[in-house]
C-alpha cells in the first residue's frame, strides 16, 4: 500500500523552504538516513526552483506528490510552467561554469532515478525516485 | 530558513570574509548575491566565504558565486569557500566547483 502525500504550492520562492522541510520529515519517516534526506532535500528545492523560474508570473501553482513506500520515496513535482524544449537542453560545462542550468544536472546526481514530462506550451512534471540503503 | 549574512574586512590581508549563516535557496539567493556585490563595490579584494554555519544551499547559491567568481576574475581577485558542511561539499564535488572553489581541499 503506498501512501500518496500531495502539497499544493503558489509558485513563489519564500515557500520551497516549507517544501523543503515537509519532504525531509517524510523522508526521515520512510528510514533514509542523514546524507540521503540531505539529497533528496536539494533534488526537490532545485524542482522547485525550475518550476517557479519556469512560469511565466509568480502567480502559479505547482504541485508537489510525495509516494511512501517501505525503503522508496517517490517525489513529482509537476507545473503548468509552459513547458520547454527538451532538445534544447545542455548539459552544464563544468570546466567553464555559468551562473545557471545547473538544477537538473544536481537532480539527476543525487536521485536514483529521474523522469522529465514535458510538452511545450503545458507544462512539466520532474519525477524523482530514492531507495533507502 | 532565513539567511544571515556578516562580513568584515580584513586590511592586513586586503581581503573579505563573508559569514552566511542559515540556507541559500531560491528565496535567500538574491540577498547574497547583494551582500557579495556590495562588499566587492565598498572594497575589491579578495574573498573568503566562510560556510561554517551554512546549512544549506543549492544551486541558487552556486550560481551567486559563480558569478562573484567571473566578476572578480576579470579584476584579478579571488574566492574561496572555507569550511563547507558534508552536504554543501558534496554539491561542489558533483559539479567539479570544489576544483575551482577549494583550492585546498573542501573536505575537513
Amino acid at each position: 500500500m503506498t501512501d500518496i502525500f500531495k502539497l499544493s504550492v503558489p509558485g513563489k520562492p519564500e515557500y520551497v523552504g516549507t517544501v523543503r522541510m515537509a519532504i525531509s520529515c517524510l523522508a526521515n519517516n520512510v528510514g533514509f538516513d542523514i546524507e540521503a534526506i540531505e539529497d533528496i532535500k536539494v533534488a526537490v528545492s532545485e524542482a522547485c526552483t525550475n518550476a517557479i523560474c519556469h512560469g511565466k508570473d509568480n502567480n502559479g501553482i505547482f504541485e508537489v506528490f510525495c509516494e511512501m513506500e517501505k525503503g522508496k520515496l517517490v517525489v513529482s513535482v509537476v507545473d503548468q510552467a509552459g513547458g520547454y524544449d527538451k532538445n534544447k537542453y545542455c548539459e552544464p560545462c563544468l570546466s567553464l561554469p555559468k551562473e545557471g542550468g545547473l538544477g537538473l544536472f544536481i537532480i539527476r546526481s543525487l536521485m536514483d532515478e529521474v523522469d522529465i514530462f514535458t510538452e511545450l506550451g503545458a507544462g512539466t512534471k520532474i519525477k524523482m525516485v530514492k531507495y533507502a540503503r | 530558513m532565513a539567511l544571515q549574512i556578516q562580513k568584515s574586512f580584513d586590511q592586513e590581508e586586503n581581503q573579505w570574509n563573508i559569514f552566511p549563516a542559515g540556507e541559500v535557496d531560491i528565496a535567500t539567493a538574491p540577498a547574497f548575491r547583494v551582500a557579495l556585490d556590495e562588499a566587492f563595490r565598498e572594497k575589491p579584494g579578495n574573498m573568503t566565504l566562510h560556510f561554517d554555519d551554512l546549512g544549506y544551499m543549492d544551486s541558487t547559491g552556486l550560481g551567486v558565486i559563480i558569478g562573484a567568481y567571473g566578476r572578480m576574475k576579470e579584476n584579478g581577485y579571488r574566492i574561496v569557500l572555507s569550511n563547507p558542511q558534508e552536504n554543501i561539499q558534496k554539491l561542489l564535488h558533483i559539479t567539479s566547483l570544489d576544483k575551482i572553489f577549494c583550492p585546498d581541499n573542501c573536505e575537513k
